[in-house]
């Protein structure tokens, strides 16, 4: 066995291959979304696909337990100076959406595959119905542009010509993606010479056994972890807004058993598939990367010093039905995965809540909505098309410290562009560009505030498009008695006489002199707001982070003359003791009003009746179902059956149980 | 008889590196810091060098300063309570910051408590448009109200910041105007006439870190001009700057920004003289102190700039010679965890406790500790005799994490410092990266109190193929305002596609820009000696949204010639990107001037080498590559130009020792470096 000071060592000397990579892609990079969002990942993994280091500087951070054995497998004889590649969400489970495109190449030693250097980058566009390839409309995979099987990209050292030749056939920015994969080539080749050179020094026996220390050494940090937590069942359920278009809430559902050192998260009960691109593609992966994703937030957070790789979601094991949201059948679109996987993981956070309420946080926002703005500018004529900035809410109320403001938790990756650079490129003036007042769940420990964003428009027929908008009904929840956050919403003119709310839409159409108005939602609160200091409402107020309403109403800290009132706070607080409520969750009116129509037992009965039809039936009948239901799903199934008499029959007997 | 003195003042110590020219004697000297009283152990240095070397305080005809006041004020947070003026809407720029955080792993992770916190940011009235065109104007009646709960909170200075101020700083202009009339006794800085950039996040920023620091700098500055008339030293003070260049003290007071790393920086200067005396062009700097190592590298000669450098929990975006630092110094703790993984920093016990060996109070056990442990350390008086060495108790600080990793003592300690330098590996290898260099070609110029002790071993991890310790480790970043020129960095934001009708806005922006160099320059510095401009300029294809500074010649901009500079872009951008794009149009953001003052050169002769192999003083116990070694132990002063000795080998010294592992031979120099190569 490897000792562990060379373990140690050869972590470091893994992840500096691994950052090394990450720097030579962001220095080499064409577009914008490698070189300003950041969507890339770069890895070594070993011969079987397991990742062993990543980078921890650059890049996104979703696959850090990312196996490729899926795509590798799809290729067979290997010689050294080839590069396999794959965009298909549906090859290999390596890929995600079409715009993903996930390279990996082979380092050989003395004839064998000692490991590979891997990553992926996010084309700016694959072809398909729409310009970057992504709407959450589409429905079926091939509107979301080409898709590329795992095959040889590079043979032998040699480009395939002919492969680039149909990618640039296909997509609406060739220059940018060939630019970006050669970067991505580039790096996977620096990275190989890195392990080379590591090899050289330990030895190729050292590192093998590296190798799998590595991956031991995680799964150890991760079983420590899963050990400090009771055993149990804690099941929570999280939705989505809409299915889709003007469509009904998506519901996630998860059973989080813990017992000793190992860990099942049961997505059973989650929606079926849907007939939008929201569907997360997973492959019946009981480690699949986007499952595991909140996994790695919650483990880092309780273990900064974990060591990020495959290794430690080896204690999980993931269920998620053939045919549901979250393992989707061929060919269901998941180009919007995203604003799933954000539900997602927040489904995974108020699980572990449940677990373990004195080292978890309350919801962060969850809704980073990527603004863009197809325009034409005036003083050239020409039509523009300009990412503005993402609109991210806060961090949810932590154990010892207020959610952080504007971004945070799941989203702290995310840049934004300063508002002088953008109004000198593009044809829009910024009116606000700041944090939401009163936004933030309230709690003794209080949610970071909201992202709010206004802006000007001069031209007619101005689209604007906020992807991965979310959260506009379903507050980010709060716990431990605090309160939820502040919904998102987006409406144009607000305030005026021609205000026009806008809902859950992601895209809207402006006129000369509109102003669109866009806030995120705020994270959610974390114990009960009667508990916090009333100097720290008071400060609060001050920083004009809450109102001095709200204060009252939220907080029960009355304010006179720019001071706490004790006397007056103490009395209001003991008046709104009683109706402080109970239970580890927040969810504010929205869901509990929902809840109280469709309680869980009733979604449950839904998903039952749904799970027991064929699969295109399923999103169909969910969408009748929720039209006709006045309280009882069965009787809202009885009338779907009526208005539709080839509605196939099924055995209820489960489902009506 | 005339001196020449740099001074450099750092955590723990104050550096001296004095320099007489008709003689060509260099002296240095180290003193403990007085952090209760900074400043005041600049009086104690010069009378000891008086004292020890001769060094007559009224034949100081120059006097070259580095300090870390302006940034230790930052670090701390002792600075001014300020007031922000801002566009109203717009309150939250310097919270929001640029949204991404470091630790994007965790939950938890949180961005730094603003200096200047959300109940004194004022939000006025008043819009400035990217073009340069006044939407509304500033509302100035507001101003009254805005003074009077300033006044009501107690702070001591205003920031003026408003939207596209780089374009146009008539609005700032007005607002800090009419707050000197409404309040004289508040200071006031705009943004713009800190650092006209474009991007308003970023040059909030660094204004707001100009007036944190302004009272405790002036303050310093008296402090220091008092202490220079008493010692009857005729020199007018210039300070280290970021930029590695120098300028007068009293512009301090108000540049202040520009100072913030003048120590860092000047290390970095100090060290590439050092080389170029040698004749190594390619370097790789290794600055370790107490807490942190700093990285740099030196290509073709040149230090590296950016902007951006974190100052404490802030960006600073005035143009700063690029440094990486990271969290492995002498004072790094070394830890095992439940799984018997030894983890070494980012934790440090800093100077204060310190190292258990130090006896200053420190219990965890540090990199220091583990050299005092192998035997490396504790051969000389350490910091002129400042400090004294208790290995014993280094040892039973080490012990626990021994038993726990199931290794002797010694081993343990080696692995610490193991640890620590693939710890520092992942550094190089970002930079490297980031520079697209291959450190197989740099020489590792290790230096400050702990550089030498880690540098031949870092060396071996990266395989650089040489190292250079210098004479005087201890005093590099003195030594760098000894050999720095007068220069300062000037910029206009442009925003133009290149092409011909460009030029003539681009003639316009370059004279204003040489004017103001040549006024800093000749009125702001007194300076009648020869002068340099170099002209550059942000440049980027259409769509880009980052840009790359490309060094421009005038004449392109005088004669009109877009395509001159266009084919500079596509050129530097394949340098550096490894690609480029002749088809897309180029724009140009920024432009930019440095005006340097030369100051004559400094040259120290290289001395006669007398080839011989060197003699050990004696021969000492070490731990290296896993078992006690007897190993040569050389005294740094017994080491003549031209001697030679192989590792492994200790040569200890007044302010550091210098640890070679075997696999080195090692040759001094004519100016008195040890030069190591690494055997093939």
């Amino acid at each position: 066995m490897l000792d562990k000071v060379t373990l140690q060592i050869l972590a470091n000397h893994s992840r500096a291959a691994a950052e090394n990579m990450a720097h030579t892609l962001y220095r080499t990079a064409h577009s914008t979304f490698v070189k300003e969002t950041e969507d890339f990942t770069v890895m070594i993994l070993d011969p079987q696909g397991r990742t062993i280091a990543v980078p921890m500087d650059l890049g996104a951070t979703w696959h850090v337990g990312i196996t490729y054995d899926g795509a590798i497998d799809m290729i067979d004889d290997y010689r050294p100076g080839d590069i396999g590649f794959t965009n298909d969400p549906y090859s290999g489970f390596v890929a995600t959406h079409a715009p993903d495109t996930h390279l990996w190449m082979p380092v050989f030693h003395e004839g064998e595959i000692v490991c590979y250097a891997a990553g992926h980058i996010h084309n700016t566009d694959m072809g398909g119905a729409v310009a970057a390839s992504l709407s959450r409309s589409l429905t079926e995979i091939h509107q979301e542009g080409i898709r590329f099987p795992p095959m040889k990209l590079v043979n032998g050292g040699v480009m395939d010509e002919q492969v680039m030749r149909i990618m640039t056939a296909n997509v609406r920015k060739p220059d940018l993606n060939i630019g970006d994969t050669k970067a991505l080539i580039g790096a996977l080749k620096t990275g190989a010479k890195k392990v080379e050179g590591m090899i050289a020094k330990f030895g190729v026996d050292t590192f093998r056994a590296g190798l799998d220390g590595m991956l031991d050494y995680a799964e150890a940090q991760a079983r420590e972890i899963l050990g400090s937590i009771p055993d149990g069942t804690y099941t929570f359920c999280d939705y989505a807004d809409e299915d889709s278009q003007g469509g009904n809430p998506v519901r996630l559902k998860l059973a989080l058993t813990i017992r000793g050192e190992e860990a099942i998260l049961d997505f059973t009960g989650s929606d079926p598939q849907l007939a939008s691109s929201l569907n997360v593609p997973t492959g019946s992966d009981p480690r699949h990367t986007l499952l595991m994703v909140g996994v790695y937030y919650v483990l880092y957070t309780l273990n900064p010093k974990i060591l990020l790789n495959t290794g430690l979601t080896r204690p999980f094991t993931c269920i998620a039905p053939e045919g549901s949201v979250l393992n989707p059948v061929f060919p269901a679109a998941v180009g919007m995965r995203s604003l799933t996987c954000a539900r997602l993981r927040s489904l995974i956070f108020g699980a572990f809540g449940l677990a373990i309420p004195e080292r978890m946080p309350a919801a962060p926002a969850g809704s980073s909505s990527i603004v863009n703005v197809m325009t034409t500018d005036e003083r050239t004529r020409k039509s523009v098309i300009a990412a503005i900035n993402p609109v991210v809410g806060g961090g949810g109320g932590m154990p010892h410290r207020d959610g952080s403001n504007g971004s945070g938790a799941d989203a702290a990756y995310l840049k934004n562009t300063p508002i002088e650079i953008t109004e000198t490129e593009t044809p829009v003036r910024f009116e606000r560009y700041g944090l939401l007042q009163d936004s933030g769940g309230a709690g003794r420990w209080r949610g970071g505030l909201a992202t709010v964003m206004e802006f000007r428009v001069f031209t007619p027929g101005t689209r604007i498009t906020a992807r991965n908008r979310d959260r506009s009904v379903f507050r980010p929840w709060g716990i431990l008695g605090g309160r939820a956050a502040g919904p998102s919403d987006m409406n144009i003119n607000p305030g005026k006489a021609n205000e026009q709310p806008l809902g859950n839409t992601d895209i809207a159409v402006l006129q000369p002199g509109d102003v669109l108005h866009i806030h995120s939602a705020g994270g959610g609160g974390r114990g009960s707001p009667l508990e916090r200091e009333p100097w720290r409402v008071l400060l609060d107020v001050e920083r004009g982070y809450v109102s001095e309403a709200a204060a009252c109403a939220d907080y029960g800290v009355v304010l006179r003359d720019g001071a706490v009132d004790e006397e007056a706070t103490a009395e209001r607080r003991r008046a709104m003791a009683p109706r402080m409520g109970q239970g580890h969750f927040r969810f504010g009116p929205e869901r509990e009003a929902f809840e109280a129509v469709w309680t869980p037992a009733a979604y449950d009965q839904l998903t039952a009746i749904l799970d027991a039809l064929p699969l295109h039936w399923r999103f169909f009948a969910k969408t009748e179902i929720f039209h006709r239901m006045e309280g009882d799903v069965m009787d809202a199934l009885d009338a779907v059956r009526a208005d539709f008499p080839d509605f196939p029959a099924i055995r209820l007997a489960e489902a009506a149980e | 008889m005339s001196w020449k003195l740099g001074v450099d003042i750092g955590g723990t110590f104050i550096d001296f590196c004095a320099f007489e020219a008709e003689t060509n004697r260099i002296c240095t000297l180290k003193v403990l810091t007085t952090p209760g009283a900074p400043g005041q152990e600049l009086g104690t240095g010069i009378r000891l060098l008086q004292d020890r070397h001769g060094v007559d305080p009224g034949q100081i005809d120059g006097f070259m300063h580095g300090t870390t006041v302006g940034i230790n004020t930052i670090i701390q947070r002792k600075g001014a309570k300020l007031a922000l003026v801002t566009n109203a809407g717009f309150e939250d720029v310097i919270e929001l910051a640029r949204l991404r955080m470091p630790q994007v792993y965790s939950l938890f992770c949180t961005r730094p408590e603003q200096l200047i916190t959300r109940d004194m940011v004022f939000g006025i009235a008043g819009r400035m448009l990217s073009d340069g065109r006044e939407e509304t104007a500033p509302d100035l009646a507001a101003l009254p109200g805005i003074v009077e709960a300033i006044r009501a909170k107690g702070a001591d200075g205003v920031i003026v910041a408003m939207l596209h101020a780089y374009r146009d700083p008539s609005q700032e202009h007005a607002v800090k105007t009419e707050l000197a009339r409404l309040a004289p006794d508040l200071y006031a800085f705009t943004s713009a006439e800190v650092w006209p950039v474009i991007r308003e996040y970023e040059r909030t920023t660094t204004a707001i870190l100009n007036g944190y620091v302004h009272p405790r700098i002036a303050g310093y500055l008296d402090g220091l001009y008092a202490t220079l008339e008493d010692l009857g030293a005729p020199a007018q003070p210039l300070l280290t700057k970021s930029n590695g260049g120098l300028m007068r003290a009293e512009e301090g007071r108000t540049a202040c920004v520009n100072m913030l790393l003048s120590g860092t920086a000047s290390g970095v200067i100090g060290a590439a003289w050092l080389a170029r005396q040698a004749g190594e062009d390619r370097i790789l700097t290794l600055d370790i102190g107490g807490t942190s190592a700093d990285l740099a590298v030196i290509i073709d000669g040149k230090p590296q700039f950016g902007t951006g450098e974190m100052i404490g929990d802030f960006p600073l975006h005035v143009p700063s010679v690029s440094v990486s630092s990271i969290g492995a110094g002498g004072g790094s703790i070394a830890s095992v965890d439940g799984f018997g993984v030894l983890k070494v920093g980012p934790e440090s016990a800093g100077s204060t406790p310190g190292p258990v060996c130090y006896g200053r109070g420190g219990t965890q056990p540090t990199i220091t500790d583990a050299m005092a442990v192998m035997g490396i350390l504790g051969h000389s008086d350490i910091a002129y005799g400042q400090l004294s060495m208790d290995v014993g108790a280094a040892r039973a600080a080490i012990a626990p994490l021994a038993e726990a990793m199931g290794r002797s003592i010694e081993a343990t300690a080696e692995a610490i410092v193991e640890i620590a330098i693939s710890e520092m590996f992942v550094e190089v290898e970002k930079m490297a990266a980031r520079y697209g260099i291959d450190m197989r070609d740099f020489t590792l110029v290790p230096f400050g109190g702990a550089g030498p002790l880690m540098g031949a071993f870092l060396a071996r991890e990266i395989g650089c193929a040489k190292v250079m310790a210098p004479r005087r480790p201890g005093v590099v970043s003195a030594l760098g305002g000894l050999v720095a020129d007068l220069k300062s960095d000037f910029i206009r934001t442009v925003f133009e596609e290149v092409g011909p009708g460009a030029m003539p806005r681009l003639a316009r922006a370059l004279a204003e820009l040489e004017a103001e160099g040549e006024a800093w320059l000749r009125q702001g510095q007194g300076f009648d000696g020869p002068a340099l401009s170099q002209v550059t300029a942000d440049l980027r294809y259409a769509g880009q949204s980052f840009e790359l500074e490309t060094a421009l010649d005038p004449a392109w901009i005088a004669e009109g010639d877009d395509a001159a500079i266009a084919a500079a872009f596509h050129a530097r951008h394949e340098e550096v990107y490894e690609f480029n794009d002749p088809g897309t149009p180029v724009e140009l953001i920024n432009l930019r001037l440095v005006k340097i003052g030369q100051r004559p050169g400094l040259e120290t002769l290289p001395a006669p080498l007398t080839e011989a192999e060197a003699q050990p003083d004696r021969l000492i116990e070490v731990w290296l590559d896993g078992a006690w070694r007897e190993v040569p132990l050389f005294l740094r002063e017994a080491l003549e130009a031209g001697y030679r000795f192989a590792g492994p080998a200790i040569v200890a010294q007044e302010d550091t020792t210098f640890a070679i592992p075997a696999g080195f031979a090692a040759k001094v120099d004519g100016h008195l470096n040890i030069m190591l190569e690494q055997e093939a």
